[in-house]
């Protein structure tokens, strides 16, 4: 293996080199634990903030997104209430119980599943509906919000 | 029988060849078929005609299985992966928004949450997690990996996380690689005997728990309670059906919290180690200066200035449940560009087609978790340790007909 000391296919004039590789702002964005809990999004909210049009603000584009990211933002509440209740009871009996078992399980996958949309729609910039919305723009759930509306 | 589905690509060429079925390394009977072709010239190969499109032969697929508990959202490790490929993955277009599949020129992921059997309501109601191999369908898993590496499309189910259920089922075309991903792939041994390589991350419960704090402490539902009490009652499932799949990968990379800083559970900054079966066909592990001797490396000082922790490196051959085993492990964070350049120059068998490859396919995406330090390394290593791997069985597969003509 050739073992170079000049780096001919690197630009090492770029940006990079002084700045960190994982830059604070992008770990802001992903949310570690010192971030303040979200506000349920409403309607003045999104519009406020120029609905995240185009996906540039790294949040939902569509309506139908901006639902989903609801539905499963209150997924996760009720589903830590329903296994918070189906373990209780004596000690170690209720803890290993089926109920609560399959209870903590829902909550892992529905808190895995936004976590992987916010993911998406933060990082990697891109809204699930896009390639829907791109053929069906007129359905409901591909409704953008941008400052023009209402 | 020969059984080989036509496609129109731009793209390659490629031959295979009839031969006997014959026993892998890998111990199963890989049926060889072909037909060559060339695109766009009227060339003739032993007297047939030419076509403007390559025909792809049953037995092109080449399968990896990657075990991960963060659901098939583990869209970082895939998109280093697929982008070693070239390209970026997406989602199929045009199809279910919910489909976990990621599809780019030369790869599809296949999530194996799809091969659920139970709905969420069915495992409520039979009372079994996901982890738990009752709820999948291992059948139907076996026969459609199998399906699609022998070069045939198949209908692939939805499992749609956000609403629980099983949705109509996708067609999926079979890809150069295919790589299924989920909590069971090396679960099932018909399955295991598909795979081409195998990979499990695995995750030490401080980190897991570190981890999902960050994930989740945003969402209002959540607490550290809850956050510790979803691990604590996952771990006994987790423990019976998904962490004994380790044994069988070729790649294990496992990440810890550090040593560098004592009594530090953040798990902000990582010990990653990077443990690799030796005697794996096509698949030569990453070494530290003198292959097969023990290593122990600092980077930072006279040459390299690193800020607080620091990098180490360690290397040498291990026993890991009764294989012989390379391990490359990093401790530490990158901060800047040229500790990384600096650190792969120093590492041998990087599979890199140039110098500078492992750094440029870090920056790609410097945005991802894990960019700077052992987990981003290590998933952009093993992505080029496949594209080793892929490109051998090819050539091996082009080969083979070569020797027979000679005979």
């Amino acid at each position: 293996m050739a073992s170079s000391s000049t780096i001919a296919l690197l630009n090492l004039s770029s940006p990079f080199s002084s700045r960190p590789i994982l830059s604070p702002s992008t770990i802001a964005s992903l949310g570690v634990a010192t971030r303040r809990r979200e506000k349920k999004p409403s309607l003045a909210t999104v519009k406020a903030s120029g609905g995240g049009g185009g996906g540039g603000g790294g949040g939902a584009k569509y309506k139908g997104t901006q639902m989903r990211e609801r539905l499963l933002r209150e997924m996760i509440e009720e589903k830590v209430a329903e296994a918070k209740e189906a373990c209780e009871g004596e000690g170690e009996a209720a803890a290993a119980s089926a109920e609560c078992r399959v209870a903590w399980d829902e909550v892992e996958e529905v808190s895995q599943a936004k976590a992987h949309l916010r993911l998406k729609l933060e990082v990697l910039r891109q809204d699930p509906l896009e390639s829907f919305c791109g053929d069906n723009p007129e359905t409901d759930e591909c409704h953008v919000y941008d400052d023009d509306d209402e | 029988m020969a059984a080989c589905t036509v496609y129109t690509t731009q793209s390659l060429h490629s031959t295979c060849s009839i031969s006997t079925p014959s026993k892998t390394h890998l111990g199963f009977n890989q049926k060889k078929q072909i037909l060559f072709y060339n695109s766009g010239k009227r060339v003739t190969n032993r007297g047939i005609a030419a076509v403007p499109y390559v025909i792809r032969c049953s037995g092109d697929t080449v399968v990896i299985g990657l075990a991960a508990d963060s659901g098939c959202g583990k869209s970082t490790f895939m998109r280093r992966l697929t982008s070693v490929f070239g390209g970026a993955a997406e989602p199929p277009k045009g199809g279910n928004p919910d489909s976990n599949t990621l599809i780019s020129d030369t790869t599809t992921v296949i999530c194996l949450d799809d091969y659920h059997s139970l709905d969420r309501t069915g495992r409520k109601e039979k009372g079994v997690t996901a982890l738990d191999p009752r709820a999948n369908n291992f059948d139907l898993m076996y026969e459609q990996v199998k399906a699609l590496k022998e070069g045939k499309a198949v209908e692939k189910p939805i499992y749609n996380h956000v609403t629980g259920l099983l949705d109509p089922p996708e067609l999926t075309k079979p890809p150069k690689i295919l790589v299924i991903e989920g909590l069971h792939p090396m679960f099932d041994q018909r399955v295991r005997d598909l795979l081409d390589f195998s990979i499990y991350l695995d995750i030490s419960n401080e980190v897991k728990f570190a981890w999902k704090i960050q994930r989740d402490m945003a969402e209002r539902g959540h607490s550290l309670e809850s956050i510790k009490a979803s691990i604590e009652a996952r771990k006994p499932d987790f423990e019976a059906y998904i962490d004994p799949q380790k044994q069988y990968a070729d790649a294990v990379i496992e990440v810890l919290p550090t040593q560098l800083i004592p009594g530090d559970n953040e798990g902000k900054i990582l010990r990653v180690r990077l443990i690799m079966k030796e005697g794996v066909k096509y698949f030569s592990p990453v070494y530290l200066f003198d292959e097969g001797s023990t290593i122990s490396w600092i980077p930072c000082g006279r040459k390299l200035s690193c800020s607080y922790p620091g990098i180490k490196f360690t290397y040498g051959p291990e026993t890991y449940f009764g294989h012989e085993v390379s391990v490359l492990e990093m401790d530490g964070q990158f901060d800047r560009l040229d500790e990384l350049i600096y650190v792969e120059s120093h590492l041998s068998n990087l599979s890199t087609k140039f110098y500078g490859e492992v750094t440029q396919q870090m920056l790609k995406h410097a945005e991802f978790p894990g960019s700077n330090n052992g987990t981003g390394l290590f998933q952009t290593i093993v992505g080029l340790k496949i594209r080793e791997l892929y490109e051998h069985i090819i050539a091996s597969k082009a080969a083979a007909p070569l020797e027979a003509t000679k005979a």
